[in-house]
């Protein structure tokens, strides 16, 4: 279990950033008129800013040490982030096994939750790495 | 706020998303300083493969600073997100994300769609779930990543008037 560092506040300069930066010009995370008339307090912050955060958060104890990014699972938005709202995650191993085919890594897979600073859950995914071992065959 | 409907497409409600139908999204983006260098270090990625230039010069991955996989995969929803969730309420999720191969800085993004399944919202009768197939391809045509996604999506007969 891993309790990750640092946390992170979502501000409206992060949002439109992100947003604009990738191509995702979504009036709902950049027109805050256009998301109160959808009954949202102000812009809503892009599920992939979120996402990116909470993943950039674990990284330092998760994959830091190196080995590819090999995908997510079960990826679920449990509620809209605002800006303004502070972010922080945690994570467990659900899984750890050798590679089959690079006998220097193994492949982990990790479940994480973010919470907001209500503890509402905002979202929670499966995550899969290569991971180098501490000493390999050999070494 | 009024005319709520004008501001976005009016080909893109749930209505129109046809289980089957493909799209290749109109735009491509070039992959550099602002979408990954700067992005890794806001969302705190601390990994210095995607902001260190030398950090894998002469390894096997290649020169240069390695993309953020989730940066690849938001610029490719990106790129698919005016045709597919314009008109969206909300994200609901993402499966099957797979990252199938390196990107450098420099490097060009061309977002593909399939539409997987459209059903009912349990929730509300105004909008409908949508299940896409996005993928990425590279200037050489390589995927370089691929994703289900989930969206809650307005339907016409509801929201078109507004």
């Amino acid at each position: 279990m891993f309790d990750h560092h640092w946390g992170r506040t979502i501000t409206h300069g992060d949002n439109v950033l992100f947003s604009t930066a990738m191509c995702n010009w979504n009036p709902m995370y950049l027109n805050a008129e256009f998301a109160r008339a959808h009954g949202h307090p102000d812009m809503v912050v892009n599920p992939m800013l979120v996402l990116c955060t909470v993943v950039g958060l674990s990284v330092e104890d998760l994959s830091e040490i190196g080995g590819p990014f090999l995908g997510m699972e079960e990826v679920r938005f449990h509620q809209p982030v605002y800006p303004g709202d502070t972010l922080t995650a945690s994570s467990r191993v659900v899984e750890a096994r050798e590679s089959q085919t690079r006998p220097h890594t193994g492949i982990v897979t990790w479940h994480t939750k973010a919470h907001n600073q209500d503890r509402d859950l905002v979202v929670d995914y499966r995550r899969t790495n290569l991971v180098a071992k501490r000493r390999p065959p050999g070494a | 706020m009024s005319g709520l409907s004008a501001l976005t497409g009016s080909n893109n409600y749930f209505e129109d998303f046809a289980v089957g139908r493909r799209m290749r999204h109109a735009r491509s983006a070039t992959v550099d300083e602002v979408e990954n260098n700067y992005i890794s270090k806001q969302v705190m990625n601390t990994a210095q493969t995607h902001w260190n230039e030398q950090y894998l010069a002469g390894s096997p991955l290649g020169d240069g600073r390695l993309v953020f996989g989730l940066v690849t995969g938001s610029v490719t929803v990106g790129l698919a997100s005016q045709d597919t969730s314009e008109n969206a309420l909300c994200e609901l999720g993402l499966d099957a994300v797979r990252f199938k191969g390196p990107l450098h800085h420099g490097d060009t993004i061309t977002a593909y769609t399939e539409v997987l399944e459209a059903a009912d919202s349990p929730d509300r009768d105004d909008a409908g779930i949508v299940r896409f197939k996005h993928w990425g391809r590279n200037q050489h045509g390589e995927v370089v990543c691929e994703a289900e996604r989930l969206v809650l999506i307005k339907r016409r007969s509801h929201w078109a008037q507004r």
